[in-house]
């Protein structure tokens, strides 16, 4: 029984292969689809830096650095400043990105700036946004250096903003960049592999030849399951291997986790892409669908602005959306070596995720049999 | 006075010869029928004839103009209506129609138009919504809407019911004035035989151009003739058949429809539909496009859920165990449905596998079955890239791979040559000796004779059930189109 349905779920997962790799639209996706897109993303996007909060330790605590950090307050880019005295909740805000920048003021602040010499403001930013790590650190030192000039009125005095990236020392802006492309294109490639899928069948008749057969509905499910799983989970892999060895970014995380987290992740846009699928009649209908699906999920993945930027409502939207916890891990993995536990609070959700679509999807196409 | 003058024409496809130095004359004002084997190139020296293609060499000329050169002042003067017409499958009827009047430049009058073909009625229906036969009157209305002086129909009846075939026809002849020259490839040999000149084509070349009456005095020996004209057809044994080999299954009645129901909000698109299928019985669902045969028959197999009732397939009931009520069933689809871009091997060994035949009896069941098809030599071919009677013998081998007692077959011969369909059938009537149920739909009325008992649809319900010469008796018919057209006729009537 089981060895029966072993075969035909082999035969289909077979079929499937061979007609990707036959297919010459979906070769292309596979090749150059990540190529292109590597050349492309290589040199794009400038972000706009808004609402950027802060922790703040003043170990001074005098009228000059409460004035200074007042200044924060003042502008208009910054929102939230936390005070805190403790050096563990500061490390930890940053941490968990709560904040974007971390402000220390030694307690001699004062002393050398009434003294006329060079006192140091300790600025740390979050390497692992770079773009946004490095524009926030260029408006902290910026209200540094106005607020000297104007206590200074010509003296002496000078404050150096010591600046520290955090978890990218040297923040390079590629490592952020390329820790993020593994999600982005996987997501692309895979949506586009399931949704044409059974929508290609429908259109050429071939699915009703699947469904008078003897296969369950379950067994077509998983024969369209696995082959887009097993070409994207190679092709990321691909890259994975690209980004440490020609793009030297260094691995800082675990890969076994790397490996299931990428696994799961694939599995829940699967599950997104047959759902649609599987309510689509024709591959152009898929395409649309797509569309829909992919623009808003790397809008809400935190990619293209951090989720905790976003308005409250969005930021419950984002918990849907299988892009941001992908996102979520392939950064905190590659880049900061994210612990098991992290790890599988961002995988809990898209197994959720993969469960109801994948439901979703053999439900929609038994019942689309009218 | 020729409409079409044509000599020594010559067209390549890479190293094929579609067309082999062709020289045909097409009187004006005349019904000119196209009929050959499928590959003959009746399609291509269609498209040759109306610059569709350039040719390679020869002389063509086309109402007095050089398709090559002229294309566009000859465009003006002629109606082409393709296999498939571009109706816009999300435009009403009348929509469409105005559409075309624009594009062609003539009045928006449709009045008669659309009382002759009845379609008046339909006028707010999109055209995606219409039936088959429907479908291809509109295509005709738009191709005849600026009168064209010469009128190409390519297989504008395939898949289509007698009675739309007959309003085709007629729509044709009430719409053409006496110049009108029309050149119509059809499949149809009945319909070939009504028209003023026959030219048969085989491999490119013209094998025969003369009056039908003089071939022959009725369609039926007029079939005959044409198949001796494209080389006869032997009838021998089945191999397929000799190399089944029937189940041991103890059961009187092999299919069973129970009061199968179908329906679209208050619309019946099937009402009440019961019959039951003996063991080894050739079982045909006739009906016009439309009635709700097709219904019936995705029901029967679980394409589509029951409204109520339901089907036993060899006892087993296809909404409550639909896998195993499927794996006794072989289903051949009306259009090409298999995978176009594996090869011929890898489409058995995946339908083989599906229907749960082991790795080591595949092997074996392979060769026997590329062997008995004669697949040896295209083994490898990817199978989009078949001629069409290659690819209806591949679904057939698909469909009989595992050796099913029941074998449902929906418009099996659609778009297919005379030959072919004779051979076909031979395969099915001695496939059924051996003890196969056969549950078929199709629109030729001479295939109706070959089943053993037929029921006829019309208006989602069953309007006649028996054998064919019962058929025939009860409407005091002497073919089975007539008794097709009378019996709906009938039937109609009564409703009123």
């Amino acid at each position: 029984m089981i060895k029966d349905i072993l075969r035909r779920i082999f035969a289909l997962a077979k079929k499937e292969f061979i007609t990707t790799w036959k297919d010459p639209k979906s070769r292309g996706i596979i090749v150059a689809l990540p190529l292109l897109q590597l050349l492309v993303f290589a040199n794009a996007i400038t972000m706009e830096v808004k609402n950027i909060d802060v922790v703040a330790i003043d170990r001074n605590n005098s009228v000059e650095s409460r004035e200074l950090i007042s200044r924060f307050k003042k502008s208009p880019r910054f929102r939230n400043i936390y005070l805190t005295s403790s050096d563990k909740d500061f490390r930890s805000k940053i941490d968990n990105q709560k904040v974007q920048i971390g402000l220390y003021i030694n307690n001699d602040f004062s002393k050398s700036l009434r003294g006329g010499k060079q006192s140091n403001v300790l600025v740390v930013s979050d390497g692992r946004q770079t773009n946004s790590a490095s524009i926030a650190s260029g408006y902290a030192s910026q209200i540094i250096q106005e607020y000297v000039l104007e206590f200074n009125k010509g003296g002496g005095a000078s404050i150096n903003p010591v600046i520290r990236n955090w978890y990218n020392p040297n923040l390079e802006y590629r490592w952020y960049l390329l820790s993020i492309l593994i999600p982005m294109l996987a997501l692309v490639v895979t949506l586009l592999l399931t949704a044409l899928s059974i929508a290609r069948e429908r259109e050429m008749g071939t699915f009703d030849q699947l469904v008078v057969s003897p296969l369950s509905s379950f067994e077509i499910l998983l024969g369209k399951t696995i082959p887009p799983l097993f070409i994207a989970m190679f092709l990321t892999c691909f890259m994975v291997f690209c980004i440490i060895f020609f793009f030297r970014v260094p691995f800082m995380g675990s890969f076994v986790l790397y490996l299931i987290s990428i696994f799961i992740s694939l599995l829940s846009i699967v599950g997104v892409g047959l759902f649609i699928s599987s309510i689509c009649n024709t591959q152009q209908q898929a395409i649309i669908g797509i569309m829909i699906f992919q623009m808003p999920a790397m809008l809400l993945s935190g990619f293209v602005s951090p989720i905790e930027d976003m308005p409250f409502c969005w930021q419950i939207l984002t918990y849907i959306n299988p892009a941001r916890f992908f996102m979520a891990l392939s950064r905190g993995i590659f880049l900061k070596g994210m612990g098991a536990g992290d790890v599988i609070t961002n995988l809990i959700p898209m197994i959720i995720i993969a469960a109801i679509t994948l439901t979703l999807a053999s439900r929609t196409f038994k019942r689309k049999l009218g | 006075m020729y409409t079409v003058e044509i000599k020594n024409l010559i067209k390549k496809f890479g190293t094929v010869t579609a067309i082999n130095n062709l020289s045909l004359n097409i009187e004006s004002g005349k019904i000119t029928g196209l009929i050959g084997a499928d590959g003959a190139g009746k399609t291509t020296l269609i498209r040759l004839i109306i610059g569709l293609l350039p040719k390679d060499s020869g002389s063509m000329c086309t109402l007095g103009l050089n398709p090559d050169t002229q294309k566009n002042e000859l465009n003006a003067k002629i109606g082409y209506m393709p296999q498939k017409f571009g109706l816009y499958e999300d435009l009403t009827v009348i929509e469409n129609l105005r559409l075309y009047a624009d594009l062609k430049n003539v009045p928006q009058e449709f009045d008669k138009l659309l009382e002759i073909t009845s379609l008046a009625p339909f006028k707010e229906r999109l055209a995606g919504a219409l039936s088959g036969g429907m479908k291809q009157k509109l295509g005709l209305c738009c191709t005849l809407l600026d009168s064209p002086e010469f009128l190409i129909l390519d297989e504008p009846s395939v898949g289509v019911d007698p009675i739309s075939r007959h309003d085709l026809m007629q729509m044709v002849k009430n719409l053409i004035t006496g110049k009108t020259t029309v050149l119509w490839s059809t499949a149809y040999l009945d319909e070939a035989h009504s028209f003023d000149t026959t030219v048969v084509m085989d491999k490119g070349k013209i094998i025969y151009e003369g009056k039908p009456h003089d071939l022959a005095p009725d369609s039926a020996e007029f079939e005959n003739k044409v198949i001796d004209l494209m080389g006869g057809y032997k009838k021998e044994e089945s191999m397929i058949a000799k190399n089944y080999t029937p189940g041991n299954f103890d059961i009187e009645y092999a299919v069973e429809a129970c009061s199968l129901e179908k329906k679209y909000g208050s619309f019946y698109a099937v009402k009440n539909n019961s019959f039951k299928i003996k063991k080894g019985e050739i079982f045909g669902l006739l009906g016009p496009n439309g009635a709700g045969k097709s219904t019936s028959f995705k029901m029967m197999c679980g394409l589509a859920r029951p409204t109520s009732g339901t089907a036993k397939i060899m006892g087993t009931d296809i909404t409550k165990n639909p896998e195993k009520a499927r794996s006794n069933l072989g289903y051949m689809a009306q259009k090409f449905s298999l995978y176009g871009n594996l090869t011929v091997r890898q489409n058995l060994e995946f339908f083989a596998s599906v229907y749960g035949i082991g790795l080591f009896d595949r092997k074996k069941r392979m060769e026997e079955i590329i062997d008995v098809f004669n697949f040896k030599d295209i083994q490898n071919q990817k199978s989009e890239e078949l001629p069409l009677g290659f690819k209806q013998r591949l679904s057939m081998a698909c469909a009989l791979i595992h050796n099913p007692p029941v074998l449902f077959l929906d418009e099996p011969t659609s778009g297919v040559d005379v030959i072919v369909r004779r051979d076909f059938w031979n395969h099915i009537t001695s496939l059924a000796k051996k003890g196969v149920t056969i549950l078929v739909t199709t629109h030729f009325m001479d295939e109706a004779e070959y089943c053993d008992r037929i029921s006829l649809f019309y208006h989602g319900e069953t309007i006649a059930l028996g054998t064919p010469f019962e058929l025939k008796k009860n409407a005091g018919a002497k073919t089975m189109e007539e008794a097709f057209v009378t019996l709906i006729k009938e039937s109609e009537n009564e409703k009123q």
